[in-house]
């Protein structure tokens, strides 16, 4: 009994450890040839989907982005999303669609944002971008984080109030697992 | 076993673990998008239904059960009232 006390929470910090393993920040997949780019105004950043390699991108919590993208060919008939990748069973958060009929290759403009403070800095998260046309399709990712620290978010602390009060209650509650002199 | 315990503690497993596991997307330690964020509360539902079952079955041990109660001595004399001084 003593040792499945002790094995359980190593089994768990295991799966932590072994689930939050790095992997690669950027990926792109085409058979259009499409590419897409933004540039961080007030920062000066400048993304590639296709070149940014392993680096998790860290962004400004507000900022202007000039975007540009482009296929090979004339793209006919057209449909894609952008979407912010969610955990299992959750599957996506999509923040922009476009679909229609267009011959032009190429596309751009500019897109102002401001996140509010209850979005949480320093968090790792996935956003996936996808496209459709009459030559083929594109999709990919990139790893982006806000910048700043985790206390920039009053979600941070009611996580942690939460954490300690539940995990109180949890051993109240089983706490005659712990009694000396116990029987089954 | 204790129903009621059991329920309790795989709600609580639940909720604890789910918090942990948005401490550690808050903090960083793992991505938004990660599995983990999955595994840990449903592992807290099912390790606290498992220890809240075993800490319902736990039997308290003989030392904690009260003792013998002292008892009061049976008065052998009948109760006499005061006498008027």
């Amino acid at each position: 009994m003593g040792r499945a006390l002790w094995l359980a929470p190593a089994v768990v910090a295991g799966v932590v450890l072994v689930a939050s393993a790095g992997k690669a920040a950027a990926h792109v997949e085409t058979d259009n040839g499409c590419k897409g780019s933004g540039t961080f105004r007030e920062k000066g950043l400048f993304v590639d989907a296709e070149q940014i390699g392993d680096q998790v991108v860290t962004i400004p919590r507000s900022d202007t982005v000039d975007w540009d993208g482009s296929v090979t060919a004339p793209p006919g008939g057209y449909s894609g999303n952008i979407a912010v990748d969610l955990p299992p069973p959750f599957s996506e958060w999509v923040v922009d669609t476009w679909s229609g009929t267009s011959q032009k290759t190429s596309n751009s403009g500019a897109r102002k944002y401001d996140l509010p403070s209850l979005v949480p800095a320093g968090v790792e998260f996935q956003l996936r971008g996808y496209h459709n046309d009459d030559n083929g399709f594109c999709n990919g990712y990139v790893n982006l984080q806000l910048d700043g620290g985790p206390f920039d978010s009053p979600a941070t602390p009611v996580s942690l109030v939460a954490t300690v009060a539940t995990g109180a209650g949890l051993f109240g509650t089983i706490r005659p697992l712990f009694r000396r002199g116990g029987t089954l | 076993m204790k129903i009621g315990r059991t329920i309790a503690a795989a709600v609580l497993g639940f909720l604890f673990l789910l918090f942990v596991a948005a401490d550690l997307v808050l903090f960083g330690v793992v991505p938004l998008n990660s599995v983990v964020v999955t595994i840990l509360p449903a592992a807290g539902l099912v390790l606290g239904a498992v220890l809240g079952a075993l800490a319902g079955n736990r039997r308290r041990p003989p030392e904690e059960f009260p003792q013998e109660l002292p008892q009061e001595p049976m008065q052998s004399e009948p109760f006499a009232p005061p006498s008027p001084a």
